[in-house]
């Protein structure tokens, strides 16, 4: 606990918190200009269209807001060469736990309002109905989890490398192969397609009526494997942060 | 078996490939005393400094910290007893002087009252609201001192601590490190490359050359090395070091000089005499002293710089 409580004070005059509140509010104005004049139609499927689009946008903006979070983290250390002090008050496993907690509290806050912008906008715009709650729950809870596992990822990178560029690339690298993949369809199995793999809803679209049609997704046993390897991203890449953590020397 | 010293490695070293920076050191830090840890650069001081803070593996030998074995479940709290400044100082520069110490007491687990006294130790008080970003070097340094301070730890092993520092701020730091084991009972490690550095701190010695420890004693135990003597130029060597010999004096000859053991005024006198009245021209009568320098060269190779 202290050394989750000093990683706090760390990061004080940071202001990480102000930078993902930037970075959310560009998430908030693409939600705001999509469907930002809705019709009868769209708004009486407004609520599971949310649960649609939210995924795209988590997809593109969320690899690139974990890299900043993390790096954020990691380059407090890079800068004052502080791991040679810290590691001989603490264990780096200990400092490496105190980091990704630290992190999850910041993803969870990004979540909360990313839900709670969502919603309040349907409402705002006057969507039929109310959310469908076991849908949006699941959502934001495989969201956090694909938030997690991109973190933890950055979080490896930038502890690891001095130059923050590196974990920085890595995750605009991320942003743009998850739009890639979106359109190739192969995102299944990749870190950076989890927001696409565990998407709550999916669509069809007449191109003779051009209606568009938004449904509830039934998940097929490869795509249950895939949400499943959200998970597993998770723990693969908790695992290698602690242990090349640990050996790494200062 | 319990030892006389604070800490003792055995064998210590450290291989990188195929390259051994540090080989088979056995180092022996007495309690109380101040180690000065002199050698070259890229000698290995760093690396096994690093390794008594176990911030670099060991690839062979073993540490023994308070008499105490070091492994991997006592290192902390072993390391709990120690403060070290390796390198450069460790800092926050978003944070205040304060602020960063206020980590380090907690996550040291210390009286935050040490705050105050080490501020006041390393001349900071002043600029304890000031972030470090706009700190000078010497002031960073001497905030890496404080945190090193926090806790009066029975150990403190500083590695280079006057790096980069003006030549005030150099006296600064030597004096505060000379105050630490009379005034807080702080046994001190600090490595350099400066003999002269050393020769102002410490009262104990280890030279490191390649990697291996070449000498290992007091500092009085050096100086005893650097001895005097007299050194003669005359016109004829052999007939001179013939009469020096029947004199019972056993002199050498090296680079065109004579030279023997340190004799008193009366002696000198009385052999330029006696040189002149053999019609022996002399040229130089010289008083030479070996230097620690001399010895620090001696042992550490003369392709090395100081």
């Amino acid at each position: 606990m202290i050394t989750l409580r000093m990683e706090f004070q760390k990061i004080r005059r940071k202001k990480i918190a102000l930078t993902m509140c930037a970075l959310l509010c560009v998430q908030f104005a693409w939600l705001l200009w999509s469907g930002s004049h809705p019709d009868e139609n769209e708004r009486l499927n407004g609520w599971i269209s949310m649960l649609y689009s939210l995924p795209l946008v988590s997809v593109i903006m969320m690899p690139v807001i974990m890299s900043v979070l993390a790096s954020r983290f990691a380059d407090v250390e890079h800068k004052g060469n502080t791991y040679k002090l810290l590691n001989t008050l603490r264990r780096p496993g200990t400092l490496y736990h105190a980091k990704v907690i630290c992190g999850l509290f910041f993803i969870f806050a990004i979540s909360v309002a990313q839900f709670i912008f969502v919603i309040a906008l349907g409402y705002a715009r006057g969507y039929a109905g109310h959310p469908e709650w076991k849908y949006y729950a699941a959502a934001f809870v495989l969201n956090l989890s694909c938030c997690l596992s991109l973190y933890l990822l950055q979080l490896l990178l930038s502890m690891l490398f001095f130059n923050q560029m590196i974990p920085l690339v890595a995750g605009l690298g991320g942003s743009m192969l998850g739009l890639i993949l979106m359109y190739v369809k192969m995102y299944s199995f990749l870190p950076w397609g989890g927001f696409l793999s565990a998407a709550q809803v999916s669509m069809d679209w007449n191109p003779e009526t051009k209606v568009v049609h938004f449904f509830y997704r039934e998940y097929s046993p490869v795509e249950l494997c895939a949400v499943a390897m959200i998970f597993v991203w998770i723990v693969v890449f908790y695992a290698a942060g602690r242990i090349l953590f640990g050996r790494k020397e200062v | 078996m319990p030892t006389q010293n604070l800490v003792e490695t055995h064998n210590l070293t450290k291989q990188y490939g195929k390259i051994r920076c540090v080989n088979a050191v056995n180092m022996q830090v007495p309690p109380g005393a101040i180690y000065g840890f002199l050698g070259p650069n890229g000698a290995g001081k760093s690396t096994t400094l690093k390794m008594i803070l176990g911030l670099a593996r060991t690839t062979e030998g073993s540490i023994t910290l308070f008499d105490t074995p070091v492994n991997e479940k006592n290192r902390m709290k072993l390391l709990a007893q120690t403060g070290s400044l390796i390198e450069s100082p460790s800092y926050y520069g978003h944070l205040t002087g304060e602020e960063n110490l206020r980590i380090i007491q907690t996550l040291k687990g210390c009286s935050e009252k040490d705050i105050n006294e080490v501020l006041k130790i390393v001349r900071l008080n002043d600029a304890r609201k000031k972030l470090v970003n706009h700190y000078s070097l010497g002031m960073k340094q001497r905030l890496g001192l404080a945190a090193a301070l926090l806790g009066f730890p029975k150990l403190l092993i500083l590695d280079e601590p006057t790096n980069g520092l003006d030549p005030a701020g150099i006296q600064e730091m030597r004096e505060l490190i000379c105050t630490l084991p009379s005034g807080y009972g702080i046994t001190v490690i600090v490595s350099s490359h400066l003999l002269g550095e050393i020769d102002q701190m410490a009262d104990h010695v280890g030279i490191i050359r390649k990697g291996e420890l070449v000498y290992q004693n007091t500092l009085e135990s050096l100086h005893s090395h650097s001895k005097e003597q007299i050194a003669l130029r005359v016109s004829h060597m052999a007939i001179a070091l013939d009469l020096l010999r029947q004199d019972g004096i056993e002199a050498t000859q090296e680079d065109g000089y004579l030279l023997l053991p340190m004799v008193d005024d009366t002696y000198v006198a009385n052999l330029c005499r006696l040189l002149v009245a053999q019609n022996i021209s002399l040229y130089r009568v010289e008083k030479r002293e070996k230097s620690l320098e001399d010895i620090f060269l001696s042992l550490t190779g003369k392709e090395t710089s100081l």
